[in-house]
């Protein structure tokens, strides 16, 4: 039997050892074979031993495309030339290209202005609905916290639909809406007047995205000692100065992985973009995603420039979260 | 009784047998079966498959009839990758890249050099059948089906930029179709002062290849003026019949005479939008969205809107889109025949294919003898006036021929910067002479790419 022992269970471990010993010395059942020293493997070894698996896989699944982009973006790259499995190098020519290219500069900061605004939109709501459906002497927060999962469930692509039905100009609910509670006069062009188009899509996006986040939140805050509440009230804390002093603080470290994956994934948004405005009115909505995707598989198939853009993307992200947990976790120190 | 037959010119039973035997081991040493002149459609090819593919876009359940059809005929099974139209090009070459295998595919014309530059077009030069099929082309289907001398596909269908308008809103505001562009926009303006509707014109300008640059391609041409010349010199400098045109069409936005929504629909989804019956002006754009518009399962205004050609001289442009042979196919000789089938004959000699987009959804064909035919006279009426559509037709030139850039592959990057551009002018952001100036620097700038 191959048995991982923690080291502080290794007393126990011993004494089972013992047992297992008098069993096969004096036990009615047949010996089992002796076992060497080397056929137990130590923590590390085993440990090394289990994530094999793993290891393996993500460097399949992952790596493997990773480097292959990282590949592609040195070359000239188009399908037949795919097919062929032939690409001639370019050096850095695809990055001087796309670096010194307006609109990819103009997606990336319409990129950066999205991701602003989805992040701190969504970290503000997720604290304020996690403390709402938090609270256990409201019976509705049952049934809000199972209603507020039901965005997650929708496909980004289905989404995108659906608030392109929503927010056309003459037959969409939300105008409708708006008109009817007297917040507007007449309809409003959300995604095809450039001025707006770009925060019309945030509202889809989050409204997506948020259960995640509410769901990370609420979590945290179940792992919050009660008790800790109930002695800043007897010192007479009020409800705002409870939750900057003691909720605030001890949610830090999963707000540091909100930060880090809902930056992450803002930088990414693409379904939106496609099913809503597909980069318009004019380039009011042209992500860095969408940059990517229409270098790369719209004529004439640049894959290679996509892959570029692609790898700029990722080092903006990386960054980012390295700033993120650098900055945050200093200021925990 | 009748004396067995004799003499010189008669066979006997012995030589009989040797000819047959002869005659069968030739053919069996070229592997071709024994043609019946004429009708190469109708030969079954020598070699043998399981299966045939091929990747389209969506329109109805074409492709269903004609797979059964085909499966009938052959019993060979079809495989369908059917995607949106905007999508079609994505998927295709991911698939080409990929290295699957693609027997047959289709174009429109603006992506067409795209895929021949990438190798993805086998030429049909040569086999059975092709030279009747050009001779039988029209002058669009041979502009965009032959390239540099070569046939490289078979025509899907043939389209003409018209203008429809809703009848109930024309009496309403006592108008008669606009004969100039400056009564088109006085009529917008009395119809929106009137409050006969909000806005008066649809314009089909989403972002795309037809859409926003084909509106403004018609309306450049019909005024005279063209893109690209014969040469590929780009006609948008200052004073350019393109530049004044697109000045001419901005005030329709920021007068806001036109819809906004002109700025997102599609072709087909401009058509359901203006069933809606909130516009009186919709182009111009394809014949064939009457087959929406008045198509009463579809249109609450069905049978109310009627077509009419462009002011002026009526001059108008053209497009065709193509079947083509892959070059990523299993098998030459069947996908040639697969190919027949969807842009050809089928194997009783009928252009099946075509008739059938003709009466089911009012399209246009590349071959002469089809537009001449019942299919189109008597198939489009349900929707809209065969004969004032094909007099439209006569007036139209393939789109190429005023701008010649869609012969190259830099056409396509080149109409994402049109579509951007020009989207942004028509939304206030730009002037028309920026945008045309941005447009002409973004010519260098992907012919370089």
């Amino acid at each position: 039997m191959l048995r991982h022992i923690d080291r502080s269970d290794q007393g126990s471990a011993e004494k089972l050892s013992a047992l297992e010993a008098d069993h096969d010395s004096g036990g009615a059942l047949p010996a089992a074979p002796k076992r060497r020293g080397s056929a137990e493997l130590s923590a590390g070894k085993l440990g090394v031993v289990m994530n094999l698996p793993t290891l393996a896989t993500l460097a399949l699944v992952l790596a493997y495309p990773i480097g292959y982009a990282a590949y592609l973006s040195f070359h000239k790259v188009t399908p037949a030339e795919l097919r062929r499995g032939v690409f001639p190098s370019v050096g850095l020519g695809n990055y001087q290209r796309i670096l010194s290219d307006p609109l990819f500069l103009l997606a990336l900061k319409n990129t950066l202005v999205f991701t602003a605004v989805t992040v701190v939109a969504e970290l503000a709501l997720a604290i304020a609905i996690a403390l709402l459906i938090g609270q256990r002497q409201v019976w509705t927060s049952r049934v809000t916290r199972f209603l507020i999962l039901l965005p997650y469930a929708v496909p980004p692509i289905a989404n995108g639909l659906i608030w392109s039905f929503m927010y056309n100009f003459d037959f969409g609910f939300l105008n409708r809406l708006l008109f009817s509670a007297g917040l507007i006069s007449k309809p409003v062009n959300w995604i095809g007047d450039p001025n707006t188009a770009l925060f019309a899509l945030t509202v889809p996006y989050i409204w997506r995205t948020l259960p995640f986040a509410v769901l990370l939140v609420h979590a945290a805050l179940q792992g919050i000692n009660p008790e800790l509440f109930e002695a800043a009230s007897v010192d007479g804390a009020g409800p705002f100065t409870r939750f900057r002093h003691i909720t605030l603080p001890l949610l830090v470290p999963i707000l540091v992985v909100l930060l880090v994956l809902r930056t992450s994934f803002a930088f990414v948004v693409f379904e939106e973009v496609l099913a809503i405005t597909q980069g318009g009115p004019g380039d009011a909505t042209w992500v860095a995603v969408w940059y990517s995707y229409k270098r790369s598989f719209a004529p004439p198939f640049d894959i290679g420039i996509g892959a570029a853009s692609a790898y700029v993307l990722a080092l903006i992200i990386g960054a980012l979260a390295l700033a993120y947990v650098t900055m945050i976790y200093r200021r925990i120190e | 009784m009748m004396g067995r037959p004799t003499g010189t010119g008669a066979l006997g039973r012995r030589a009989l047998l040797k000819s047959s035997t002869a005659a069968l081991a030739l053919a069996a040493l070229f592997g071709r079966p024994t043609r019946a002149a004429g009708t190469p459609w109708a030969d079954r090819p020598a070699t043998r498959v399981d299966r045939l593919n091929f990747v389209v876009w969506t329109y109805g359940d074409i492709y269903t009839k004609i797979s059964k059809k085909f499966d009938d005929d052959w019993g060979v099974p079809l495989d369908a990758t059917i995607s949106s139209f905007n999508d079609h090009p994505t998927k295709l070459m991911t698939m080409y890249a990929g290295g699957e295998t693609i027997d047959v595919s289709q174009s429109s014309p603006f992506s067409f050099p795209n895929f021949i530059t990438q190798g993805l077009v086998e030429p049909l030069d040569g086999l059975p059948g092709s030279d009747e099929y050009q001779k039988n082309f029209t002058e669009s289907a041979k502009q965009v089906a032959v390239v540099d001398g070569k046939l490289m596909g078979l025509p899907y269908f043939s389209t003409v930029w018209v203008w429809n308008y809703y009848t109930d809103l024309m009496e309403k505001a006592r108008f008669e179709p606009f004969k100039t562009y400056d009564e088109l926009l006085e009529q917008c303006r009395k119809a929106k002062k009137d409050g006969i509707c909000d806005y008066p014109i649809q314009w089909v300008a989403g972002v795309g290849l037809e859409q926003l640059p084909g509106t403004w391609y018609q309306l450049t041409w019909n005024r005279g003026g063209v893109f690209f010349d014969k040469a590929g010199n780009h006609q948008l400098g200052p004073g350019s019949i393109a530049r004044e045109t697109l000045k001419w069409w901005i005030p329709t936005f920021t007068e806001q005479l036109a819809d906004p929504e002109s700025l997102k629909v599609q072709f087909t989804t401009s058509a359901k939008a203006f069933c809606a019956g909130k516009n009186i002006y919709r182009g111009p754009n394809h014949h064939y969205g009457l087959n929406i518009i008045n198509d009463p399962t579809q249109s609450p205004i069905a049978g109310k809107v009627k077509v009419m050609g462009s002011p002026g001289d009526g001059k108008t442009i053209g497009d065709t889109h193509v079947y083509f042979l892959c070059s990523a196919n299993r098998d030459k000789e069947w996908a040639w025949k697969l190919l027949q089938y969807l842009g050809g004959r089928t194997k009783d000699g009928a252009y099946t294919q075509a008739n059938n987009l003709a009466r089911d959804a009012m399209l246009g064909s590349g071959y002469a003898s089809v537009m001449k035919s019942a299919a189109i006279t008597e198939g489009w009426k349900p929707w809209g006036d065969p004969e004032k559509i094909l007099e439209i037709w006569d007036k139209a030139i393939y789109v190429g021929e005023m701008c010649n850039s869609i012969y190259k592959p830099w056409h396509f990057p080149w109409t994402d910067r049109v579509n951007i551009e020009v989207q942004k002018a028509l939304t206030g952001q730009i002037t028309a002479d920026r945008c045309c100036d941005t447009l002409i620097a973004a010519i260098k700038e992907v012919q370089k790419s």
